[in-house]
């Protein structure tokens, strides 16, 4: 699968869990420049990329990850 | 006040500083989030925060080691956590919990979590970056009125300054029916900074109350 199929996918996770599409979806979007990315929806985000690629994270591996780029690197290393 | 001894804790203290976060997030009532938010028995959610007490994340509510206890006749009878806010570009630590909630509460309680979302969005609060945190205070029944929480506090904010004299600032976030702490943490020279509120009738099935509010306390 090629890196901007899952920033689509993820894109349109982020749409589903936020409720909105006022972002400019890049590999350096965050948390903290995301409206209604938060504590919250974190955990829903995490939970539907998991679920989407059938995979599961190491809390290491969450708490290293800053960004979509690195959500994406993550997906990559385990589909 | 010579018979109490304070220290700081180790990995044999997490089943009472379970107990610490259970009874302060409690906060005098029935429910518990950690419960009740995830459709899980409390016996479930005291296995879970125990193992977030496991893993040893720092910066966060679940940071094991900067957490203190007081111990009377070799007994625990009160404890406090304390972290810096995004120390050193560390993530925050709204996200260091979501993500254990996540990894140790596994997917069915955030699922279940996820239906419920509405019923504490507007409580949610976040936290100034590189200001000293302050959360979780418990004392036994049996000692309250020896002043072991202003003990507590202060000792934590006397290691975290000598450890950091770059700190301004030290917050505390609490419910806001918590009318006697607050009263405390007023003569302790915290002020009022904000309310955070749910509308959501169903809150307070869930919560102890359906308003969080923020203090603090600039230091000299």
């Amino acid at each position: 699968m090629q890196r901007s199929e899952i920033m689509d996918q993820i894109r349109k996770i982020l749409i589903s869990v936020l409720n909105h599409e006022n972002f400019e979806m890049t590999e350096s979007l965050s948390a903290t420049d995301t409206d209604g990315w938060d504590s919250l929806t974190h955990m829903m985000i995490v939970s539907e990329v998991e679920k989407t690629y059938g995979i599961a994270f190491k809390l290491k591996e969450l708490n290293k990850m800053r960004n979509v780029g690195d959500l994406i690197d993550l997906v990559v290393s385990k589909i | 006040m010579s018979e109490y001894t304070i220290r700081k804790a180790n990995e044999n203290d997490i089943p009472f500083l379970t107990d610490v976060v259970i009874e302060a997030e409690k906060s005098n009532c029935k429910q518990l989030s950690f419960s009740t938010l995830f459709n899980l028995s409390e016996e479930t959610a005291r296995k879970h925060i125990a193992s977030m007490f496991d893993e040893e994340i720092d910066g966060c509510e679940f940071s094991l080691s900067n957490y203190l206890i007081v111990e009377y006749e070799g007994k625990r009878v009160a404890g406090l956590g304390a972290w810096i806010e995004a120390f050193d570009g560390n993530q925050p630590s709204a996200i260091l919990k979501s993500n254990l909630i996540s990894y140790t509460f596994g997917k069915d309680a955030v699922a279940y979590l996820k239906t419920k979302a509405h019923l504490i969005k507007g409580m949610l609060t976040e936290r100034e970056p590189m200001t000293l945190q302050i959360e979780y205070l418990f004392v036994d029944y049996a000692h309250r009125g020896k002043k072991l929480g202003s003990l507590l506090f202060r000792t934590q904010e006397d290691l975290h300054r000598e450890k950091y004299p770059e700190l301004k600032k030290v917050q505390l976030h609490l419910f806001g029916n918590n009318y006697v702490a607050q009263e405390i943490y007023k003569k302790m020279d915290y002020v009022f900074v904000s309310s955070h509120k749910s509308d959501e009738p169903e809150t307070m099935e869930y919560l102890p109350y359906n308003e969080k509010i923020i203090m603090e306390k600039t230091f000299k």
